[in-house]
């Protein structure tokens, strides 16, 4: 009988199956930052001065900070220099129907299983494509506008909805936040802007499809979601990206506002390219997400399946300003090989009776690194607060590891914080039980893994949900005892 | 807008160093060569580490630099009547033990005759005579990059060096108590101990720090641990400092295989006092329990940091600390299990609970997994509330005052701990004093009942 270690080394050895890179034409900045290229990007999106300024400032900032370097993950230096700041797929005019796109960004759609036409009709979720750096098209627009609600990429909102970019951008993450977060501010090239008017729920999925196509690029975007009192949305994100025994960076910044009442549901399942086996390439993805609570009653949910990615580091966080507001963090982290994920949440309480929940599974195997990082810190103000924290590792194989590091902080005599965390293995007695009914190894493998995930699986909306357990089978393919 | 880069170590004090050109001549030991290169050599490298900010992850609960980056003056000798001491001397009649005053060894109080053969117990100041390169030796192995273990070897004075053969089970419970006075100008001392266990040896130690007086001191001491295989050591630690003293404690150590270490700690008062374990577990069969026990109130800090390294497996550790936190009290525990590869058959649990009774306290917990291998049972738990106001609302419908009320579950939460110690007399001596503290309108009877239901 093969043993649990052999499952796991078969599963190990898959390869990545969105690693094709689409011959599209580009336009495209000559590589280095300094303050013309952040003028000329500006330039190009054709921004108001309040926005370059805005830029400018971030770069000042940013060439003033050091690269962190408190984290677990291990990471050669990034030479700033040597990226280039803006690529784009080629195009006279943004196309005015969705026929229009270039059909060779539509095989590309395609291949990833994702045809925007379908996608569109049969599943009815509207979707932001971003293509590197710009967006290319969003679906479903009309239909959402008669509603009030605005989704659209972040260039389209900087000119038609200057009032409320202006208000918000940078309102949760402010430019000089961190390293990455002050890199993205001065350079970001597009993204996805959503604003939900009041008491509107929002009929259908939001979704963004990140690509990184360009080899020498970055991928920076912002993306920035605002729900309005009473308001309801909920907004998945995707992201592949090509071969390439290069590292790229993707430097993100999501925003989250939500007002009274308001709840945003915001689902990532990120499968850049991790690297191959022996951890050449892969996207370096360092991404600051934030959402506030800042009315009361408010609820910020993230759900992540974080399977790709040469290194994830990433801590997606709740303010809990408003009263009674809900913050909740679900999160699955898959690594394998080399890969090295550092990720967690921050949640931090002001607000009275303020509640929040993380449930955090970290799955290693091959020679990778799995950390869990969170903070709860609970203000003086905080009265009541309740916080839940729950996170599991498996570790799949002896060389790879798995670590928790959770920070809590509390002020308030009122508030109760509980904090668990175990870890396990897949032990040869489950996998025995389910191969003496018949189950083959590696299917044997997926049941376990996804049992152990199943409360997050369980937040991701229908259409990931799907989606995601594939991707768990296939991250760990080769690699399971 | 530039951001300015806040630092991570601040330059000490500038008296360090006069302190150090003063003493280094009069210090133990500084007649030999090597034991004098060796202070040298941990004074340049407590310069080059600099004192600790918040901005260093180790330190990141804790401001040290307020009350260990100031000028400060080694201990005088300083006279105290036997009546002051009398409460700390644990231990029952048989007991042996070195009693320090300000770093400096009490020989009218101490009791070190009548030990078997091969067992050594001596102050460090002995040692540095009898086995100045045997300490040399021992005071450069340490270096664990932290800067108060620098500045200890630096200034090592009081201290002890204990070491038991292999096979021998010391029956009498051995005291080191290190008593501080502090003064105008706050009052530092260094107190290093040695303690080596042989193969199967055992042993049963009090460690003992108590403040008396109302001056500023810092005690900065340094444990170094080395149990052989078999070996047995029970390890009480009662910490009484007072209102103006601060501790900071490092214990470092190796445990063989099958090695039995048992520590139990209780701490009441103290500005600022830092608990820091460093254990390393080399073999299998290994059996390691930390506990502790802090109650901070206004103007003290407890701040506990374990380590403990797995580097081989199919040995078990437990970590089990609480806090209670009162008025502006402030807690912190940052522990960490740490699993090397191919440590399997690990068996490790941490444990941190925290009353938080004021809402001008403040609660910091961190405890921290890292684990690179597969087949191991590693869990941790924090939690932080409230006393629950069920049992509060049981005792006061039964007549209890509020105050009394409160005391009881504030004693039955840390008397969990204060069980876990292994000497009768510490017990007592750690009840008696959480008993007092608790105050809050405990009439006589009341504690005696509660002591009586404790026993």
């Amino acid at each position: 009988m093969a043993t649990a270690f052999d499952t796991v080394k078969d599963y190990t050895e898959a390869e990545y199956k969105y690693g094709f890179v689409t011959p599209v034409e580009e336009d495209r900045f000559p590589p280095g930052l300094n303050e013309e290229v952040v003028r000329r990007l500006s330039a190009k999106k054709e921004e108001p001065a309040w926005l370059t300024e805005w830029r400018l400032a971030a770069l000042r900032r940013f060439l003033s900070m050091e690269v962190p370097d408190w984290q677990k993950v291990r990471f050669a230096p990034i030479d700033f220099q040597a990226i280039s700041y803006y690529a784009a797929p080629r195009q006279k005019e943004r196309p005015k129907s969705l026929d229009e796109i270039d059909p060779e960004i539509r095989r590309t759609y395609d291949k990833l299983g994702i045809p925007i036409r379908e996608q569109e009709i049969l599943a009815g979720v509207a979707v932001d494509y971003v293509f590197d750096s710009v967006s290319v098209a969003t679906t479903f627009k009309r239909k959402l506008e008669q509603l009030g609600v605005i989704f659209c990429s972040m260039s389209e909102a900087v000119r038609e909805h200057p009032e409320l970019v202006r208000k918000y951008l940078g309102s949760v993450v402010p430019p000089g936040d961190n390293f990455f977060a002050a890199l993205n501010s001065a350079v970001f090239s597009d993204g996805s802007f959503v604003y939900v008017p009041k008491g509107v729920r929002c009929p259908m999925e939001l979704s963004t499809y990140f690509r990184i196509n360009a080899a020498g690029t970055g991928q920076f975007e912002r993306t920035l979601i605002i729900a309005d009192e009473g308001s309801y949305v909920s907004y998945l994100e995707g992201c592949t990206a090509p071969m390439r025994d290069e590292n790229q960076l993707h430097a993100a910044v999501v925003e989250l506002v939500a007002l009274d009442d308001a709840e945003i549901k915001y689902s990532t399942v990120q499968n850049w390219y991790p690297g191959d086996k022996e951890g050449r390439g892969g996207i370096y993805n360092f991404v600051t997400k934030r959402g506030a609570c800042r009315g009361k009653r408010s609820k910020i949910s993230w759900t992540q399946v974080e399977t790709g990615s040469a290194i994830t580091w990433k801590y997606p966080s709740c303010i809990l300003q408003g009263d009674d507001s809900v913050g909740e963090f679900y999160s699955v982290a898959v690594t394998n090989h080399r890969q090295q994920a550092d990720t967690g949440t921050k949640m931090i309480h002001i607000g009275k009776r303020t509640r929040s929940r993380i449930v955090s599974k970290g799955i290693s195997a091959g020679r990778s690194d799995n950390t869990y990082r969170g903070l709860v810190r609970i203000l003086k103000s905080a009265e009541g607060a309740r916080n839940h924290t729950q996170c599991d590792s498996m570790l799949i194989g002896d060389r790879c590891g798995a670590h928790t590091v959770p920070y809590i902080e509390v002020q308030n005599k009122t508030a109760r914080c509980e904090h668990e965390a175990t870890t396990s293995k897949i032990s040869e007695d489950q996998l025995f039980y389910c191969r003496q009914r018949g189950i083959s190894e590696e299917d044997a493998v997926a049941l376990i893994v996804n049992g152990f995930c199943r409360e997050v699986m369980n937040e991701l909306p229908m259409e990931f949900a799907v989606e995601a357990r594939k991707l768990l089978g296939i991250s760990l393919e080769g690699s399971v005892g | 807008m530039l951001a300015v880069k806040r630092t991570r170590r601040l330059d000490p004090d500038p008296a360090f160093t006069a302190a150090f050109r003063e003493l280094a001549p009069r210090l133990p030991g500084s007649a030999n060569e090597p034991l004098a290169r060796i202070r040298e050599e941990g004074f340049a490298r407590f310069l080059a580490l600099g004192i600790p900010t918040q901005r260093d992850e180790a330190w990141k609960f804790t401001n040290v630099a307020r009350i260990a980056n100031r000028p400060m003056r080694p201990a005088t000798a300083t006279e105290l009547p036997l009546d002051r001491v009398l409460p700390y001397l644990l231990g029952g009649p048989r007991a042996r033990r070195l009693v320090f005053v300000d770093g400096r060894l009490q020989p009218q109080w101490s009791h070190t005759g009548g030990l078997p053969q091969g067992v050594i117990v001596e102050s460090l100041a002995r040692a540095a005579e009898t086995r100045p390169l045997a300490l040399a030796e021992a005071l450069g192995e340490l270096d664990d990059g932290r800067s108060f273990t620098a500045l200890n070897t630096a200034f090592a004075d009081g201290g002890a060096w204990i070491e038991l053969p292999a096979g021998l089970a010391l029956e009498a419970p051995l005291q080191l108590l290190f008593v501080t006075t502090g003064g105008e100008v706050p009052v530092m001392s260094h107190p290093r101990c040695v303690l080596r266990l042989g193969d199967g040896a055992s042993l049963t130690l009090l460690e003992t720090h108590v403040g008396l007086g109302e001056g500023a001191a810092l005690t900065n001491a340094v444990l170094q641990l080395a149990l052989r295989p078999g070996a047995r050591l029970e390890h009480d630690r009662i910490q009484l400092p007072a209102a103006q003293g601060s501790l900071l404690a490092k214990i470092d150590g190796s445990l063989g295989a099958g090695a039995r270490y048992r520590q139990t700690t209780v701490l009441l008062g103290g500005a600022l006092v830092r608990n820091e374990h460093e254990l390393r577990i080399d073999g299998p069969g290994v059996d390691c329990l930390l506990s502790g026990v802090a109650v901070p109130g206004t103007g003290e800090q407890s701040d506990i940091v374990v380590r403990i390294h797995h580097r081989a497996g199919g040995s078990h550790s437990d970590q089990y600390f609480k806090h209670v936190v009162e008025d502006r009290g402030h807690a912190a525990f940052a522990g960490k299990i740490v699993v090397h590869p191919g440590a399997q058959k690990t068996n490790a649990y941490q444990k941190n609970d925290n009353l938080l009774l004021s809402d001008d306290g403040e609660v910091d917990t961190k405890p921290e997994l890292e684990i690179y291998a597969d087949d191991v049972k590693c869990s941790h738990g924090a939690t932080c509330g409230e006393l629950d106001a069920g049992a509060l609302f049981y005792l006061r419908s039964r007549g209890i005052a509020r105050q009394a009320a409160r005391a009881i579950l504030v004693h039955a939460f840390a008397a969990e701990v204060i069980g876990r110690l292994a000497d009768p007399t510490a017990r007592a001596l750690a009840e008696t004093r959480l008993v007092a503290r608790l105050g809050g309108g405990l009439d006589g009877a009341l504690v005696e009942t509660v002591l009586g239901e404790a026993a």
